[in-house]
């Protein structure tokens, strides 16, 4: 190896591993993620044009209850003033001020949730008070409990003395969650869900409360958030129901009834309302989440190290979008740390320097066979669309663009295919790179035109091999947490790299060309 | 481990080395241009009297494939390559002609419209060593020398010979066979037979790295067999190399059976092959020149030097 070489990694590498240690030794940050149950980091992104008038903008913000736990709250908005009102035990985040222009606000937060049973009382014994009452059992436009449709309805369904509540609520509850069809493109509205028997989920929730209330029983819908792992979370909501003194919890859309599980956030109680305006002339919004592997405490440690330096350089403090994003992106140095050891060390020949690593992340999110598949179900067609464009001697550039557009095809139908067999894994076709899969068919194709099929077939070979060695870096939450908790062992990478690059003794594939030198005789001709 | 102490033993140079120790260190980037643009490296040669195959027409944009093809319309044997091209990829070999057709080496029958495609395959940089747009040309078809045909089948051999800075360390001749298709391309199935540099013998002979002694195809002896004016290929060689000022480079040589040697291509990055066509290791050579380098010395005390060291140097395990 060159001494310059050698100097300068040694030097990167002992740069990176001191900062590293220095921060798990002295700083004691975890050097491995516990891997915490129902820890989100969430951020609610809107983006609001205002009329030039006075006026605000209101988002329900989540309390601390029995089944989730939020801390670390922020909020950023520029030239508004943010306040937390309280609205029926509800807390509502108001950024309020004169809206002219574009305003951007982030609202973000940590939550802890846990799943929680509630238990059923046997007997009941507290009765609502009358305030409770007003409030959550009248009937109203949105809950026409007193509606001629829904006495009706009861009637065969509700005794007018229950003997037993609970039995009779469950009856009750299973119809609505039961006989009523969820459907996506019907009705929000109680009574026409009732009379058609079909219903969306905000439909049939209404409907749910309305009958709740019909029977006496204080209830209420929850607006909430269901998180995803990997995917973007959606707004669901669900019904709470007041008995012996406990607001129970139950989905007419997913069947749960006194459980809620440990992947919903409860945001609002008594309204579905999300983003409410005035003077506002157009309004988007949008939730980011992510979970995080770190208890509480490590993560504070983590986004606020003692060192005042560091705490400003904690990738913890950014985003959540941009998180996710370098998350990924932390992992990529070592994907070329093993590519560069195949090729430098066994010499080996793969298609596209740094595709393998490429095919490799955008297998992150499915098994790595089913993903593997996919990539050759892709390949297979566009080297048969390759075969057939052949005949027509098209010139090169156009007819790389013609096997784009088949290969952006062939995963788009992929995708749909996946949706109706419901196997996810098609899906994630979406996310190869194109335009590298392009060149690889071409390439492919070449190389079996010019060398025949064996030195084709080796080198794909090769390419799989190295995706699969590199997958389980891509898909590991130590490595994940290692490259994302302490970005300097980046500098560790480039060192190594470097080390890799003089390496001047041979490579694997040396030894074989040349293996014939094992054997003894064959006189040296000069 | 026994094979990794016999190559260290034998001084076998590895790719690592060879792109640190050798093309990095050797060739400066900005000379690689002369190199690797063939109609370059014929313009380079053609000005210092250095024989090459004679060049017939030249296509430099898609427009001007037409006009080319045009200047073949009375030939029946002719070269198709790309000036950019790497392992001998892109190129098409022509032979015979049969009416309006032509036949390729190996037979298959071939249309005006197949060149025109295959011209302009070449120039939309299908065949370039980064994939830039290239320039197609047609040089002569060069015959095989008749005391190289009976060991080679289907194509034309060609001589390898590795020039470090001024002197001629290393060659072989490269023997197409069936399955290389004619080409003189080991990879592809050639065979490399290592060649004495005092006296242009075969000494040697490998295919897919293991030794032989009779071409598979005609089943004649390769070894002993000696390269015709192996010393004009020598100089040749040595004369072509000097002119790009590169310092590791493999040379190709063609015996021409009418013209004699003339000088096909240069390579900037030579492949080590070549070490077991001689069953030697280029490193104790390497090392020999960097003491014995004399780069102002004329062309033949500089073939004397490289003869002396192939023939003397060994291996000393060193720093």
């Amino acid at each position: 190896m060159n001494r310059t070489a050698g100097f300068v990694g040694l030097l990167l590498v002992l740069i990176g591993l001191s900062l590293f240690l220095w921060k798990v030794l002295v700083l004691e940050l975890p050097l491995a993620a516990t891997d915490a149950e129902g820890l989100w980091r969430i951020e609610l992104e809107i983006t609001a044009r205002g009329t030039g008038r006075r006026g605000s903008i209101r988002a329900p913000l989540p309390s601390t209850s029995r089944s989730q736990v939020v801390f670390d709250e922020r909020s950023a908005s520029d030239r508004l003033l943010f306040t937390i009102r309280t609205e029926n035990g509800d807390r509502i985040g108001v950024w309020s001020g004169r809206l002219a222009g574009v305003h951007q606000v982030v609202h973000g937060f940590r939550v802890q949730l846990s799943e929680i049973t509630t238990p059923l009382p046997s007997r009941i014994t507290r009765q609502p008070s009358s305030e409770l009452r007003a409030r959550w059992a009248g009937s109203t436009r949105e809950f026409p409990s007193d509606a001629p449709e829904v006495k009706a309805f009861l009637e065969g369904l509700w005794p007018s003395v229950p003997e037993n509540l609970l039995d009779c609520l469950r009856t009750l509850f299973g119809f609505v969650a039961d006989e009523i069809a969820t459907v996506p493109s019907g009705s929000d509205d109680a009574l026409l869900t009732l009379s058609a028997r079909e219903g969306s989920a905000v439909g049939k929730s209404r409907l749910l409360v309305t009958v709740l209330r019909a029977v006496g029983l204080p209830a209420r819908t929850v607006l909430g958030l269901q998180l995803v792992e990997g995917q973007p979370p959606f707004t669901t909501q669900w019904v709470e129901a007041w008995i012996d003194g406990e607001w129970i919890p139950m989905s007419p859309i997913d069947g749960s009834f006194a459980t809620r599980a440990a992947n919903q956030v409860a945001l609002r109680t008594g309204s579905l309302a999300e983003i409410e305006t005035t003077a506002v002339a157009a309004v988007g919004h949008r939730y980011h989440a992510l979970r995080e592997r770190l208890r509480p405490e490590e993560l504070a440690a983590m986004m606020i190290p003692s060192n005042p330096w560091l705490a400003r350089l904690s990738l913890y403090q950014l985003p959540v979008s941009t998180q996710s994003a370098l998350r990924v992106l932390l992992l990529m140095p070592l994907g070329a740390l093993v590519i560069a050891l195949f090729r430098n060390g066994f010499g080996v020949s793969t298609f596209g320097t740094f595709m393998p690593v490429l095919i490799a992340l955008a297998l992150r999110q499915v098994a790595l066979a089913a993903g593997l598949m996919l990539v050759a179900a892709v390949l297979l067609l566009g080297i048969l669309g390759r075969l057939v464009l052949e005949r027509m001697h098209l010139l090169l550039v156009p007819r790389l663009g013609v096997l784009l557009c088949a290969v952006v095809l062939s995963v788009t139908s992929f995708a749909l295919l996946g949706r109706e067999a419901e196997v996810r894994e098609l899906s994630v076709g979406v996310l190869f790179p194109m335009v590298i899969l392009t060149m690889l068919i071409e390439r492919f194709s070449v190389t079996l035109a010019e060398e025949g099929m064996r030195p084709a077939l080796v080198r794909a070979g090769w390419s799989v091999v190295v995706a699969v060695a590199v997958y389980p870096i891509f898909h590991s939450a130590v490595a994940e947490h290692l490259m994302f908790g302490f970005p300097e062992l980046v500098i560790v990478v480039m060192g190594l790299l470097i080390w890799i690059g003089g390496y001047t003794g041979y490579r694997f594939s040396d030894l074989i060309r040349f293996r014939a030198f094992a054997k003894p005789g064959g006189g040296e001709p000069s | 481990m026994r094979l990794l102490r016999a190559l260290r033993r034998e001084g076998v140079l590895g790719i690592n080395r060879r792109n640190h120790e050798y093309t990095l260190r050797w060739n400066p980037r900005r000379l690689y241009p002369t190199v690797d643009d063939k109609l370059a490296t014929k313009r380079l040669c053609q000005a210092a009297g250095i024989p090459i195959p004679g060049l017939i027409a030249v296509a430099r944009r898609q427009g001007e494939v037409r006009e080319m093809l045009g200047q073949l319309a009375d030939l029946s044997h002719f070269v198709l390559k790309p000036a950019h091209g790497a392992m001998g990829n892109g190129i098409l070999v022509v032979r015979a002609r049969e009416g309006s057709h032509w036949q390729r080496a190996g037979g298959r029958p071939l249309t005006l419209e197949d060149l025109r495609y295959h011209a302009a395959s070449i120039i939309s940089g299908l065949y370039a060593l980064g994939g830039q747009p290239d320039v197609a040309f047609v040089e002569e078809l060069l015959e095989v020398h008749p005391a190289l045909a009976e060991i080679s089948a289907d194509g034309v051999p060609d001589v390898r010979v590795i020039v470090h800075r001024g002197i001629p360390i290393m060659s072989m001749t490269r023997l197409p066979t069936h399955r290389s298709r004619g080409r003189a391309n080991l990879h592809q199935g050639a065979i490399g037979a290592g060649v004495e540099l005092a006296t242009g013998r075969i000494l040697h002979a490998v295919l897919d790295g293991t030794p032989i002694t009779r071409h598979p195809d005609t089943d004649r002896a390769v070894l002993g067999v000696v390269v015709p004016s192996f010393a004009r290929v020598l100089e040749i060689a040595v004369a072509a190399t000097d002119q790009t000022g590169l310092g590791y480079v493999g040379a190709d040589v063609v015996v021409d059976a009418k013209k004699g040697p003339v000088l096909l291509e240069l390579n900037a990055r030579p492949g080590l092959a070549i070490q077991a066509a001689n069953r030697a290791g280029l490193l104790p050579r390497l090392r020999a020149v960097s003491e014995r380098v004399r780069p102002e010395a004329p062309l033949a005390e500089r073939i004397a030097i490289g003869i002396e060291i192939a023939r003397t140097a060994r291996f000393v395990e060193s720093a």
